[in-house]
């Protein structure tokens, strides 16, 4: 056997004994499992969204309904038609009911990070020991395992209410008012943030704060000094990861009255203004947009801030 | 002179594992002390042991005359604010100015709040001593810098001073050098030496460059699998003992490579 083949048989063979992700295996399986198992329930059809009548309502919907009213007829669907169009309906209810969505998903997203930020000390199993950073024992983590355990579970509930279910039961006991939409947001995406923000401490490069620790310094110092000013870039991608979903669900949490894009949309599809409906969403899209524009400026000022 | 840091039969075991010891072993008051030895000897674990953040599996460690294992957790952290440590990967906290980092070495002295306003909103006279204090080693200008903008040297330079700030009694520094080019890091070791002199430290560190700890150190504690095998004066010690000490027969892993 020539050296070639003996090096290529080398190969083939360190190939044959590569370690093996059981991981990636394993999550093939279940994703290809789960397509068979949908496919086999009979409750999705493909076919569903390819018959005749499914091709006309759509061509319908693109053609005619989807069209701008006022362009709708020959030789109007021009630009300033268009852009009169839109001021019309911005400034009839497209900026309140925009304006509205915004304050709606700041007062929820400021609330939900506040709480994540106080409670994410708490909620990371590094700071909450008897001595962060120093003597690892988890034997001796004692009663600060109910500390961390507790913070995460209270996370894990408040994040297990769904937001419109929440909203629902709070509008009997706010009616009339935008709490029930600001609370159930605050308190879904608070149980998110604090989970988040707990293992972003928990991630932190642990050689500072061990240092710290070595210093002498207080768990509270170790936490408020050291630690949350290290994780604030991540903070702000997670509150404005978040904001985005809070502009979404303010939208649809206005579909049980109150005041919002979602209220408007309400009205309109009830009217199958769908030309206006789709422009409402744009908005919406917008001010998502926007959100994230304001998170990329903002977390490029803090990675130059010097 | 007084014993500062003393280890009698002092062991340490990680998952059943002795990584040190059993260790006797006395340091000085005003002594400079370099601890050298291969990867895994134990260097780091015999500093840990000094200012009290690991406990020996076996024996006693005494420090300033009193017995680790009597103190409190509130007067260990006492302890530890007298006793500077400089890390190897300078554990600074980079999103704070230069200044604020040195500062921080204020905190085993003062209550929460007056720390956080001590870093937070600093006084005059913490900004003056953080300032004097960076200027001693070398980077006065970079007091406002934030810290994660510093080369590698000056963070190292900028640990250094956040040490001082403690007005530490004994300065510890586990590998303080490995970071650096071999001009920095002999120059931040000898301003580590100079520093020791000037201020009356105690200083004990680690290092990997056996040049550099002959050449700086008057007393050389040589680790091997977590035994003493040196303790002397550089002069005094053969270069085959080097050689024995660093060879790798009859280490943990010294068949591989």
């Amino acid at each position: 056997m020539s050296t070639v083949a003996a090096t290529w048989d080398e190969i083939r063979s360190l190939h044959q004994a590569r370690p093996r992700s059981l991981l990636l295996r394993g999550t093939m399986l279940f994703f290809g499992l789960a397509v068979v198992a949908v496919w086999l329930s009979g409750e999705i059809e493909v076919g569903d969204l390819f018959t005749e009548r499914r091709r006309r309502n759509l061509m319908r919907f693109l053609t005619i309904e989807a069209v701008p009213f006022p362009m709708r007829e020959e030789g109007a669907a021009t630009l300033p038609v268009f852009w009169i169009w839109v001021s019309g309906i911005w400034a009839d209810r497209g900026a309140a009911a925009t304006l509205s969505t915004l304050w709606l998903a700041l007062a929820a997203i400021v609330l939900a990070a506040g709480f994540g930020t106080l409670i994410s000390p708490l909620a990371a199993r590094t700071l909450a020991t008897p001595q962060p950073y120093l003597l690892e024992d988890r034997k001796r983590r004692g009663p600060w395992m109910l500390v961390s355990g507790g913070s995460r579970l209270v996370c894990a509930s408040m994040r297990a209410m769904p937001e419109y279910v929440l909203a629902f039961f709070l509008v009997n006991l706010l009616p009339f008012t935008a709490w029930p939409a600001v609370l159930a947001l605050a308190l879904h995406n608070g149980g998110i943030l604090g989970r988040l923000y707990g293992d972003t401490i928990e991630n932190l490069d642990p050689q500072p704060l061990r240092a710290w620790s070595m210093l002498g310094g207080q768990r509270a110092a170790l936490a408020s000094l050291a630690a949350i000013p290290s994780a604030v870039p991540r903070y702000l991608l997670y509150f404005f990861y978040r904001f985005e979903t809070c502009v979404r669900e303010a939208t649809v949490l206005g579909m049980l009255g109150v005041a919002s894009l979602g209220s408007e949309v309400v009205e309109v599809q009830a009217s199958h203004f769908y030309d206006e409906l789709i422009l409402l969403i744009a908005f919406g899209v917008g001010i998502v947009l926007l959100g994230d524009l304001a998170s990329h400026l903002a977390r490029g000022w803090i990675r130059r801030a010097g | 002179m007084s014993p500062i840091f003393q280890l009698k039969g002092a062991a340490v075991e990680y998952d059943g594992r002795l990584a040190l010891g059993p260790v006797d072993l006395s340091i000085e008051a005003g002594e400079a002390v370099t601890i050298v030895g291969p990867s895994g000897s134990g260097k780091t674990t015999l500093l840990r042991l000094l200012n009290g953040t690991l406990r020996p599996t076996r024996g006693e460690v005494l420090a300033m005359g009193r017995p680790m294992s009597e103190r409190t957790a509130s007067e260990l952290r006492a302890l530890r604010a007298h006793i500077g440590f400089v890390h190897q990967d300078h554990a600074l906290v980079p999103i704070l100015r230069a200044g604020q980092n040195v500062i921080a070495g204020c905190l085993g002295q003062r209550g929460f709040w007056s720390s956080a306003r001590a870093i937070l909103w600093p006084q005059r006279v913490d900004l003056e001593r953080a300032h004097s204090l960076l200027e001693r080693v070398g980077i006065g200008e970079k007091l406002f810098q934030r810290t994660d903008t510093l080369s590698g040297g000056q963070q190292q330079r900028v640990a250094i001073a956040r040490a001082l700030f403690q007005d530490p009694q004994a300065l510890l520094a586990d590998e303080p050098v490995a970071s650096v080019d071999p001009a920095r890091g002999r120059a931040l070791l000898e301003l580590m030496t100079d520093l020791a002199i000037e201020r009356d430290l105690t200083l004990v560190a680690s290092l990997h460059d056996l040049s550099l700890a002959r050449a700086l150190f008057p007393r050389l504690i040589g680790l091997r699998a977590g035994q003493v095998e040196i303790d002397d004066a550089p002069d005094n010690i053969a270069e085959a003992t080097f050689q024995d000490l660093y060879s790798l027969e009859g280490l943990r892993g010294g068949e591989v490579g």
